[in-house]
């Protein structure tokens, strides 16, 4: 749409004296082609040249009424009078335009249309219009652009193939290190000109297109493939959002300088250039100076639904330090635990600093400020957690490659296949488990049993001075070793513990996120917002705060005594499939369906680094510890590791061979542990993956990897369970590796 | 799979489509399922387009009535998420808006109770003093038995002369809240009101009985469940 734009703006400034604000969002290949009003050559001429006012074919009208529109957008009232004036428009049917306007046009438009008759378009632009479930957000953008695209030069629909093949000889015949490079031109141009073909209901010609050419695409794109050859008609199309999105956004490539001249040069030689103009039109070109990419490189960053990431888009400084932990001093005697500790309090003798704390007081450069987002205040309760936390640590294993740890596997016997999601505690004292019978399951680990508050009649009873008041408070009665939670109405795909063991998430296919507590074992909130599935839910770490994903392509941040979201971050193409917090709580990282994993930056809700690289959804994501890094599983069966501050891949595992549903790093970081549905948990030398990384000048700005093939190196060790696929894993405060899952025989 | 013979022609058809998407494992069960789809989303298109078509005065069921009932029955239920740009816009102006400060401890962080589900979604029905079964005393305004009398500030329910007409409280929903309005013969606590009485709710994750008494002048003993308004107080 913007090349459009673009090209309009060309034609614009030849009969306009005011000139308008060039759209500068079109990478350099539409700089490289100012010269030429590409998408308007049809209806251009008329507006550009006409003093007279007879405006001949319809075509000509329509392209008039866009100009208008146009114009109207953007303020240049005087011009839209001269046109109007010289062109004998009347003004009656500027405003048939308007009314159509919805915010669904670019979908709808984003085809090219054939230059019909006026009410042809109308009725096609109020059939797809209506064809849409989007509220009318009245924007005129999508009605200029919907007349606009009626002129993409289209050739001739048989040609097209003879087009593609032509492209196609001149790739394989230029010198072997700029031909990878320029191979990654074929998957978006071939969908892209199925797609018009089909668009513009050549449908014989679409098919027998596709027949032809699906199969030299790279295997990785076979799904996508599969979907576009259930697509034959424009109707089927229409409910297709991650089409239409795939349509609308550009498809970005990453090019060197020298590859990137030879391929246009080649294009605009030719005469008929309907590919340069689908190249223009639907790709960014990322240009980089410097030594063309091989075919490995190419391969590993590439495979997600919009092509790769755009230099620029990794570029902003992140913040992945972590937050200071609070000063909190350690108790030399044990007895004191329900004690109130704070600093400088003068009983206790020469108390131990935390040995978590930050002895330095100069603030990590590059962690994020105290107040960078206000987070909640530690309660007592939270103090004395942490106090136990600091306790256990020091009772922690220091893993390594020659200490591996011991994996305890909870099997969910009798779930019938209906185990959607499980979280642990992080003291690892209760389980939850969400099932497709939309029950949530929660289970005590320990011999201490649940149980629930008593009712307010049996509290009014008891001596509320007495030292164990937390005891009292419970009702013997009902404990018992699990408790159901009854309320969602439909399967439970994301569950969370809140990290002080008060509230439980779960998030549902019926669109809603339940808050339920874990003293009363009953629901308090119902957090409405996604009209659709969601797919994923995580408290945040200091708790408060909580993010969802889900199947309407966004994912929101949450605080629990909101009842909107706070945030709202929206760029995917697809899906939201898996949504983590970084550990300091200021970025959240979104995997998705469209196989790219974002970074969003919690305060201003903005998109700080986009990841590509995974062949299939994105199903696992863990932050390592100290927040520098971020490692992602998906379909595919391989684990991506991601530097977060450079914004580059920095290693890959392979060695699964089904999804990946689990990825954790282990206490210290020194170990990562996957989890997958081939029933193997894996465990892999992140110390080692981590260790020798030389990001030089070079890599950093380009973002080229030279990726080790070490996989084997860094797999410590394969365990089978017993036809369970592993889906959650959870490493103990003392580094024991917790696994979970559903038998499933 | 079982003898190709025996499968009816609409399953093959299903298996047939089912490969073509790609699909190579399920269970067998899933082609009962889809053909089950199938028929009801059929014969719910081809039920509204003859709707349509004698609406239309139509004599015949023709391929525009077809797709309208195509268009509107994917408007009802097969609704798609909001176009890219339309989130994109939301998402900016929802994210222009700084985070909230939190304030600092307030009890648990919920949103005001009427977007929570914690209150009953029942009442107890009142009950006339006369009227009760011979279950016991009467609601006489008296301290009940088991009540620390030591401590004032504790209000007592004389819990037997109520009856309850609903079955209280499903799992979904949250702790119970009433007041109680016990009579002026009390004979502890001549205050006007006693506090209400809150747990110590640090350690307590959500709202806990709120008791209030009163001295109302009133004979019987009633339940009330409280009104929303007084939580949001607290």
């Amino acid at each position: 749409m913007a090349a459009v734009q673009g090209g309009l703006a060309d034609s614009e400034e030849e009969k306009d004296t005011k000139t308008d604000p060039s759209s500068d969002v079109c990478g350099n290949s539409n700089n490289a082609n100012d010269a030429k009003p590409v998408s308007n050559s049809p209806g251009a001429n008329a507006p550009s040249g006409a003093t007279k006012t007879s405006v001949g074919t319809a075509e000509e009208q329509q392209t008039l009424l866009a100009v208008l529109q146009f114009l109207r957008k953007n303020n240049l009232s005087e011009s839209v009078e001269i046109l109007r004036r010289e062109a004998g428009l009347p003004e009656g049917l500027l405003d048939v335009k308007g009314a159509d306007g919805s915010g669904t046009g670019p979908g709808a438009s984003a085809g090219g249309l054939e230059g019909g008759d006026a009410s042809a378009l109308l009725s096609r632009v109020t059939v797809s219009v209506s064809g849409v479930q989007a509220p009318t957000k009245a924007c005129d953008q999508p009605d200029v652009s919907v007349v606009l695209s009626a002129y993409t030069q289209q050739g001739d629909p048989s040609l097209y193939a003879v087009y593609y093949s032509d492209l196609k000889k001149f790739i394989e015949t230029v010198l072997d290190c700029h031909r990878a490079e320029l191979s990654q031109v074929f998957y978006p141009l071939f969908v892209h000109m199925y797609l018009e073909l089909v668009y513009n209901n050549h449908e014989n010609e679409a098919k027998s297109f596709f027949q032809r050419f699906s199969g030299d695409q790279e295997c990785y794109y076979e799904n996508d493939l599969r979907v576009l050859s259930s697509l034959s008609k424009r109707e089927h199309m229409r409910g297709n959002e991650t089409l239409m999105d795939f349509r609308t956004s550009k498809f970005v490539l990453r090019i060197s300088r020298d590859s990137y001249q030879l391929l246009k040069r080649h294009l605009q030689e030719r005469q008929n250039n309907q590919i340069w103009n689908i190249i223009q039109e639907h790709l960014y070109i990322d240009i980089f100076d410097g030594m063309p990419r091989s075919k490995s490189q190419i391969d590993a960053m590439s495979g997600s639904l919009a092509g790769e990431a755009k230099r620029d888009a990794n570029k902003s400084k992140v913040y992945y330090g972590l937050l200071k932990e609070p000063e909190i001093e350690l108790p030399l005697d044990d007895e004191d635990e329900e004690a109130e500790n704070e600093e400088g309090k003068p009983k206790k003798k020469k108390p131990k600093k935390d040995s978590l704390g930050s002895k330095s007081k100069k603030q990590d450069p590059n962690a994020p400020t105290q107040t960078r987002i206000p987070l909640p205040e530690l309660k007592d309760s939270d103090k004395l957690d942490k106090i136990m936390y600091m306790k256990e640590s020091t009772k922690r294993i220091r893993l390594g490659p020659e200490i591996l740890p011991s994996i305890c596997f909870y099997s969910f016997l009798n779930a019938y296949q209906g185990l959607t999601a499980v979280d642990f505690t992080d003291d690892s004292s209760l389980i939850a488990g969400g099932f497709a019978d939309s029950t949530v399951r929660v289970w005590s680990v320990t011999p201490k049993k649940l149980r629930k508050v008593k009712s307010a009649a049996d509290l009014n009873l008891i001596d509320k001075e007495s030292d164990d008041v937390l005891e009292r408070i419970m009702d013997e009665k009902t404990a018992s070793e699990s408790k159901i939670l009854y309320g969602h109405s439909g399967p439970v795909y994301g569950i969370s513990f809140s990290p002080d063991r008060n509230y439980l998430l779960s998030s549902s296919e019926d669109g809603t996120i339940r808050l339920w507590s874990l003293h009363t074992f009953t629901c308090l909130v119902g957090y409405k917002g996604h009209n659709y599935p969601v797919w994923d839910t995580q408290f945040s770490p200091h708790g408060y705060y909580f993010i969802s994903g889900g199947h309407d392509r966004v994912a929101r941040l949450w605080a629990t005594d909101h009842y909107q979201p706070l945030r709202i971050f929206a760029g995917h193409l697809a899906d939201v499939t898996c949504t983590r917090f970084h550990p300091n709580s200021n970025y959240v990282a979104t995997g998705s369906s469209d196989r790219t994993i974002r970074l969003w930056d919690v305060v201003n809700g903005n998109c700080v680094r986009i990841f590509t690289g995974h062949k299939g959804p994105i199903h696992a994501l863990a932050f390592s510890p100290n927040g520098k890094f971020l490692a992602s599983g998906a379909t595919d069966g391989r684990v991506l590791l991601w530097d977060i501050g450079h914004g580059i891949m920095v290693g890959e595992l392979k060695g699964h061979s089904e999804t990946i549903y689990s990825l954790r790093f282990s206490r210290d970081g020194e170990l990562l542990a996957s989890g997958s549905m081939d029933n193997t948990v894996r465990l892999w030398d992140s110390l080692k993956a981590f260790d020798d990384l030389e990001t030089d000048d070079f890599t950093a700005t380009t973002g080229h990897i030279h990726l080790q093939d070490n996989s084997q190196e860094l797999l410590l060790g394969t365990y089978t369970s017993k036809s369970t696929p592993v889906i959650h894993l959870h490493f103990t405060r003392r580094n024991l590796l917790l696994a979970a899952g559903a038998y499933n025989p | 799979m079982s003898a190709p013979k025996t499968i009816p022609k609409d399953a093959q058809v299903m298996m047939q489509i089912l490969k073509d998407m790609g699909i190579t494992e399920y269970e067998p069960r899933v082609i009962n399922q889809m053909l089950e789809f199938t028929y009801r989303y059929v014969t719910t298109i081809i039920e509204d387009a003859k709707i349509y078509s004698t609406h239309a005065k139509k004599s015949t069921v023709d391929a525009d009535d077809i797709k309208l009932a195509i268009q509107c029955r994917m408007d009802q239920s097969f609704t798609s998420p909001p176009p890219r740009d339309f989130l994109l816009e939301v998402a900016r102006q929802k994210n222009q808006t700084p985070l909230p400060l939190i304030k600092p401890y307030t009890g648990p962080r919920l949103p005001p109770d009427r977007y929570c589900l914690t209150a009953p979604n029942y009442r107890l029905k009142t009950v006339q003093k006369k009227v009760l079964p011979s279950a016991g005393r009467i609601s006489v305004p008296r301290l009940s038995v088991g009540a620390v009398s030591s401590r004032p500030s504790t209000p007592t329910q004389g819990s037997s002369g109520v009856s309850v007409s609903k079955v209280p409280v499903p799992v979904s929903l949250a702790s119970q809240r009433f007041t109680v309005q016990i009579p002026s013969a009390q004979s502890h606590a001549p205050k006007s009101a006693t506090p209400p009485v809150l747990m110590s709710s640090s350690l307590i994750g959500q709202k806990t009985l709120l008791m209030s008494s009163s001295l109302s002048q009133s004979e019987s003993l009633k339940r009330k469940h409280e009104d929303e308004d007084d939580y949001d107080a607290l």
